[in-house]
Order: structure tokens, then C-alpha cells, then sequence
């Protein structure tokens, strides 16, 4: 072979094995597969009604049907554009509402119902159903999502696999599973053994109440600023002593432990656990690095943030109804008789537990 | 010789190490995002500066997002801080005035020292909120943004907020691409991992946020820093506040489209840190203060980054001529070398960050240009080199830092 050939070909093959990592980069360069900016939401905000606000949008067109049956007194069939099927109730029609039920493993379809949605125990929903009047589900059943004109109620045991949105109130009784997104315009009461991810409503009722106060009398006016005053600043533990009445916002590098009835007329930081006795109330915040414990009768006004636990014991208020607030953390255990204005969002896994 | 090379190649494992810890942290590890939760409050009044050096290009469109955004409109100012501007920033700016009464109060600024430091610094007259907010004119918030870079406030360690930027720009061209391949690395991977770790995110000084007990406690803003974030981000440390990273609370920015632009910001960026490392760097390692170990720890490297840019220049010289001049290294530390031939040739760590911020973010095929990262590798590498040595020869001579605005691509509205 011609040594000038082989040295070529030598150079060659070099030139060709270094530039091969580079085909994929320069044909993704020309032709811009995957070249639009990363998707940012910009629109919505996260608001938790969004499915529901969606929803009802999409429903829009079945508005004159709803009418039409509902004055009749008749059903309806059929599909809309996107090939959806779907059922238009307009009187009670319970054996209808089973048979859907029934054969909603083959042949699931949405149910849209111009009066009040009653409906019979352990089935299954697997498409989205719209109630202009009340829906009162039976037990056991399991839903994707509901959109209620008035009040939703769910029977004992039932699940929800993505929403719920109910313009009245929205109950739900003993062991329900609520996997998505729960909202009302009105109240929300859980009962004993409910689970839960992210609620909000005005008023949220864990369990049976002791009072109706949605105002505790105890608790400061909003402030109009975040911690305009000074903050007190610890490095290691510290105990807020029963009673005491800390004039300001507090920032604890270590465990916090506030003791019965001390007031914290501003907000309060723990870079690690933090346990609030019975009666404690404060202004502001509430924000735990590590796990926190909200005692019984305790109030607080501003957001509860816990990066690891929760638990909240019966008779603890958060926010009010002028000033609803957000109840965060990963995972999250609320006593009955717990009061929450506005939301209540366990990342993991929440769950109504009985009173201690 | 030979042992500045040990120290050099010691200096970069240590880097190559805080990658591949970051990103494996952000792939396994717990991930924190605190404050995003928190979407139902009594929400505090807040200040919106909007810094605006000759934006006609794009300033109507931030003031356009920012009156759409959800936030209570009687809690919200805007004060578009227009700094010395020649072209139409300021006729743009007052047609807003004008259109939306009582929700944006402009900061005409016609003189005075250059910079946006110095701009934030001014405006700071027209600022009674606790809560500030600061974003470039080039920015364009979502509805749900502001709410966003609010909530970290609630919690009384916090001083300064961040949240992340995704060009907008993104596939204009090469650069621009990848660009937006590093600002994924840098933030989706790099910041969010030290929010993980508790370490020190940094301030971007845009789509950002600082309180204003904690500004005014640390001395207000810091005319004199090249890059007003860095220095933030350190006063605060220093002052036993944190600064928090929000990587969901996202928002577009335009990149340079061009190498010339590119470069010279980087430049820009280059100084300040650097400027930021002689400042705080002894004090925050060794000094009597509030940050904790791995704070110190991690804020020492993480005001290096732009100096190890040079040192690799050095490392390198300092191979070639240890072998030409034939020492034959321990063979221990000949595998150490050879690592750092690995690293720093591209410093490939910093791509192993990069594909997994990829990954994280769902990208398809953008993945495929990482290997012409090498290219925008080697444009910093002897950008912020050089940037480094006119600091260091600028400091001899007594010459002055001249400010030059990043220039934007956006077409005028």
C-alpha cells in the first residue's frame, strides 16, 4: 500500500472518529428538534381551581342540551367534537346513574346533570361529572372529578383521583381518599380518617367542631407589613416560657419549644423542630426547617410551614376568615376539631387522625 | 513548580467533586422548595424595581406582564428605575404611568454614578416596603411570579430571594442554545442543590427579591461592587440572613445572541465576583460571623468559580513545562494529574450538571449539543481569564471600571 495512501486513510478515520460524537449535535443544530424555550408557566398561577375552571369552560357547550333536558325532564346522549360521550341528566334518573356505573369499566362517559346528582354506592367514574344541583355520592365510590354547582357530598370510603370543585360546600364522610385537588367557594369538612393532599376554601372543618367562631377573639389584627420590627435572633434551643408575651418576631438556629398561652406578637422561625403547647398564639408565621407541632387551642394568623411534619391538634385555628392563610408541609396529621381558613396542602400524604 | 501544579490539580478535584456532588444530590437527594406552597395569604405590600438602562426594546413588555400578574393591585407598586437612558425607555415608561394611575410610580434618573447599583441605590428613596422585588427590563413574569417571590419573606431567616431564568431567545443560534443549555446547569442543578443543602444559592440580582430590614441592616445596596448580587448575596450571609432559591418560580430572559455581547458580560460577571472573593473571601472562611460550616465552606468555592478560570490557564502551562523539563511526578500523583487533565480539559463535571438539568427538565433532543459546550467552554475560560488579569493590571494602574450594559436583541414594539 502506498504509504502517503495509508497515512491518509489513517487521518482520515481519526478525523472521522473524533467528529462522530458531534453528528447528533450538529443535525439537532440544523434542524432545531428541540430548540423553543423551555415551557414557563405563564398564565395561570397555580390557582387550585384551574381543572375546575377548565372543566366548566368545556361543559359550556353542553349548556343548552342541560337546559333543554332539564325542562323536559329527559336525558340525553351523545358526543361532543373531541369524540367525548357523554350523558345529560335532567330528572333523577337513579337507575340510569347505576348503570352507568356499571358499565363504566367499558364504557366510561362524562355525566353532565342540569338537577341534583344522586348517586348509588360502590362504583365507579372514571370520566368527569358536572352537577348544576347538589351531588350526593353514595359509599365506596370512586370518582376522577367532580365540578358542583351547590354542595358536594361524598359518601364514606369514597376516592377522588384528580379534583373536586363544589360552589357550595363540599363534605366528605368517614375514610374518604382525596388524592387531588379539593375547593369550595363556601366550606370544607372532613370527617374522622379522611386523607387529603391540597384543599382550599374560606373555612376548612376537620371533623366535628367544638365552636363556630371563625374569629378567635384572642388573636392580633393583621399586620400591614411582614416583620417590620426587629427580629430576635438565638443560636441553639430556647424555651418560650408559659404565658410570656414576646413583643416581636423570633428566629430560633435550633429546636423551639413555646410553652402554654405565650403569645408571639409577630412571626416565628426554627431551623429545627418546633412544638407549640396548648393556647399559644401568634401574629405572624410559623415556619419549621425539621418537624412541627401545633398544640391543642393554639392560633396562628400568618402561614404554617413545616419542611417535614405536621400535626395539628384539635381546637388550633389558622388564619381567619379575613385573612385566610396556607397549612404546608409534606406530610401532614390533623386532629379533629381543627379550623383552616383557606389552605391546607400536604405534598405526601395528609390525614384527619382522631382527637388525643 | 511542580507543587503549585499539585495545588492547582488539588483545587480542581475539589470542584470536580462539588459537581458531581450537586448533581448527583439533585438527581437522589431530598429536594427542598419550602415556600412554593404557600399560594393563600395575607400578602404584604410589595415594591417592584424594574432596572432600565435604554430598554426600548423591551421595557413595555415587563410593565405589560407586570400589570397582569395576580397579585392584590393595591399592594403592588411598580417603580420602572430608568437610569440615564438616551432613547425612548423614558416615553415608554410614562405611557404606562399614564394608562395604569397609581400602580406605577417611574424613577427618572438623570445623572449621577453609572451601574445598576447605583440606580437601585437612588431609587431606594421611592421604596417604603419591606418586600422588594428587583428584575432587569429584559424580564417577562408569569401571573403567579410575584406571589412566588413573596412566600420565602414569610420566613423571618430569609433576606433575599431567588427564582430561576429560561432564556427566551433560546433557539436564535449556537450561542444563545448554549447558553441556554448553562443556565439549566447553573440553575436547575447548581442553585437548586445548594437550596438542598442548605449551602448558599446566590443572589442573581433579577427575578429576585430582598427584604428591606435586611438591605438596610447590611448598608443598603453596594455602588461600588461590578455585580451588586454577588456582593448582596455575601453582605446578607454575613449578616446571619439567608438567601433562598425557588427553582418553580421561573421566568423568560433574553441571552446574548451574539459572542461579543456574550463575552463581555461574562467579563462583567467575571469582575465582580472576583471583586466579591478579595472583599468577603478571608472574612467568610475564617472570620467571626453567623454562617455555618458548610456556608463558609461552600461560599468560599462558590467565590472562586470565576478565579479558577486563570488558575486552570496556570495549571496548564505549568504541565507543559513540568514536562518538558522531564520530572517525572510520583506515580500517585501522575493519576491525579491525569484526572485533572479529564476535569479541567472542559471540566467535565460541569456537563455531567448540565445533562442532568436536561433530564430534569424534560428536554429531548437539546441534549445532543452538549458536546459544543467545549466551544462556549473555551471562549469563558480565556474571557474570564483575561478579565482576571485587567482586574489585577487595572489595579496597578489606578484605571476605572467602565459599565457596559448587556445589549438586547429583542425588536423595538
Amino acid at each position: 500500500m502506498n504509504p502517503y495512501l495509508a497515512v491518509a486513510a489513517l487521518l482520515l478515520m481519526v478525523t472521522v472518529m473524533l467528529m462522530l460524537p458531534l453528528v447528533p449535535a450538529l443535525v439537532e443544530l440544523f434542524r432545531k428538534s428541540d430548540a423553543l424555550p423551555l415551557k414557563v408557566v405563564q398564565e395561570n398561577a397555580g390557582e387550585i381551581r384551574h381543572f375546575a375552571n377548565g372543566f366548566r369552560d368545556y361543559i359550556k357547550r353542553l349548556e343548552p342540551t342541560l337546559q333543554r333536558c332539564v325542562a323536559d325532564g329527559t336525558a340525553a346522549t351523545g358526543s361532543l367534537p373531541d369524540g367525548e360521550e357523554y350523558v345529560v341528566l335532567g330528572r333523577a334518573d337513579e337507575p340510569l346513574v347505576a348503570a352507568l356505573q356499571q358499565r363504566d369499566a367499558t364504557h366510561p362517559v362524562m355525566m353532565a346533570a342540569g338537577i341534583d346528582l344522586i348517586v348509588p354506592p360502590s362504583g365507579t367514574f372514571s370520566r368527569d361529572i358536572y352537577a348544576g344541583g347538589q351531588f350526593i355520592g353514595g359509599e365506596q365510590n370512586n370518582y376522577r372529578a367532580i365540578l358542583g354547582e351547590i354542595n358536594v357530598h361524598l359518601g364514606a370510603s369514597s376516592r377522588v383521583m384528580r379534583w373536586v370543585h363544589a360552589v357550595g360546600e363540599f363534605s366528605a364522610d368517614l375514610g374518604c381518599r382525596l388524592y387531588g385537588r379539593i375547593s369550595s367557594d363556601s366550606l370544607i369538612r372532613l370527617n374522622g380518617e379522611c386523607s387529603f393532599l391540597r384543599m382550599n376554601a374560606p373555612r376548612i372543618e376537620i371533623g366535628s367542631m367544638a365552636t363556630n367562631s371563625d374569629t378567635p377573639p384572642s388573636i392580633y389584627p393583621a399586620s400591614k407589613d411582614p416583620a417590620p420590627s426587629k427580629r430576635f435572633l438565638h443560636d441553639g434551643d430556647f424555651d418560650v416560657q408559659a404565658g410570656e408575651v414576646i413583643g416581636g418576631n423570633v428566629v430560633i438556629r435550633g429546636n423551639l419549644h413555646i410553652r402554654s398561652g405565650a403569645r408571639i406578637c409577630g412571626s416565628v422561625k426554627s431551623t429545627q423542630d418546633m412544638v407549640l403547647e396548648d393556647g399559644v398564639s401568634v401574629e405572624g408565621s410559623l415556619i419549621s426547617a425539621r418537624k412541627m407541632l401545633v398544640g391543642p387551642n393554639c392560633m396562628v394568623h400568618g402561614p404554617i410551614v413545616a419542611e417535614r411534619e405536621l400535626r395539628i391538634a384539635t381546637g388550633a385555628r389558622c388564619g381567619t376568615l379575613e385573612h385566610p392563610t396556607t397549612v404546608s408541609a409534606p406530610r401532614i396529621e390533623v386532629e379533629e376539631g381543627v379550623l383552616v381558613f383557606g389552605t391546607l396542602w400536604a405534598r405526601e400524604d395528609g390525614q384527619v387522625v382522631a382527637r388525643q | 513548580m511542580i507543587y503549585v501544579l499539585y495545588s492547582i490539580v488539588l483545587v480542581i478535584c475539589v470542584y470536580t467533586g462539588r459537581h458531581y456532588f450537586f448533581t448527583l444530590n439533585r438527581l437522589f437527594g431530598f429536594q427542598r422548595h419550602p415556600y412554593i406552597d404557600i399560594d393563600t395569604a395575607d400578602w404584604p405590600p410589595v415594591t417592584v424595581l424594574v432596572a432600565a438602562h435604554n430598554e426600548e426594546k423591551v421595557v413595555a413588555n415587563i410593565l405589560d406582564a407586570l400589570m397582569t400578574v395576580k397579585y392584590p393591585e393595591d399592594k403592588m407598586l411598580v417603580i420602572p428605575v430608568n437610569d440615564r437612558s438616551t432613547d425612548r425607555t423614558r416615553e415608554i415608561i410614562d405611557k404606562f404611568v399614564e394608562a395604569f394611575p397609581g400602580r406605577i410610580q417611574p424613577f427618572h434618573r438623570v445623572g449621577g454614578k453609572g451601574g445598576k447599583a447605583a440606580a437601585l441605590k437612588d431609587a431606594m428613596e421611592l421604596v417604603s416596603t419591606e418586600v422588594i422585588l428587583i428584575f432587569d427590563a429584559d424580564y417577562i413574569p408569569g401571573a403567579g411570579l410575584i406571589k412566588q417571590l413573596v412566600a420565602p419573606f414569610f420566613d423571618l431567616e430569609v433576606g433575599g430571594v431567588m427564582g430561576r431564568v429560561v432564556p427566551l431567545n433560546a433557539g436564535t443560534n449556537l450561542l444563545t442554545r448554549l447558553l441556554d443549555l448553562e443556565r439549566s446547569g447553573g440553575y436547575q442543578v447548581d442553585q437548586q442543590a445548594r437550596m438542598n443543602l442548605r449551602l448558599v444559592p446566590q443572589h442573581g440580582g433579577t427575578v429576585a427579591g430582598v427584604r428591606l430590614s435586611a438591605l438596610r441592616e447590611i448598608g443598603g445596596w453596594n455602588d461600588n461592587s461590578l455585580t451588586e448580587d454577588t456582593d448582596l448575596t455575601y453582605r446578607l450571609l454575613l449578616n446571619g440572613w439567608k438567601t433562598v432559591y425557588q427553582n418553580r418560580s421561573e421566568c423568560y430572559e433574553e441571552v446574548p445572541e451574539v459572542w461579543r455581547v456574550r463575552i463581555k458580560q461574562i467579563m462583567r460577571w467575571a469582575k465582580g465576583h472576583n471583586q466579591a472573593m478579595v472583599t468577603y473571601g478571608l472574612h467568610l472562611l475564617l472570620g467571626k460571623h453567623r454562617a455555618t460550616l458548610r456556608e463558609r465552606i461552600d461560599g468560599t468555592l462558590l467565590l472562586g468559580v470565576y478565579a479558577m478560570a486563570p488558575i486552570t490557564l496556570v495549571g496548564w502551562a505549568l504541565a507543559l513545562g513540568v514536562f518538558y523539563q522531564g520530572i517525572a511526578p510520583l506515580h500517585g500523583v501522575i493519576a491525579l494529574l491525569s484526572l485533572t487533565a479529564y476535569a479541567a480539559l472542559g471540566n467535565l463535571a460541569a456537563f455531567f450538571e448540565i445533562a442532568a438539568a436536561a433530564r430534569l427538565d424534560g428536554t429531548s433532543n437539546r441534549i445532543a449539543l452538549l458536546p459544543f459546550l467545549i466551544l462556549g467552554f473555551a471562549v469563558s475560560i480565556f474571557s474570564v481569564s483575561r478579565a482576571a488579569f485587567s482586574q489585577v493590571s487595572d489595579l496597578v494602574t489606578g484605571a476605572e471600571f467602565h459599565w457596559d450594559k448587556t445589549e438586547r436583541f429583542r425588536k423595538v414594539l
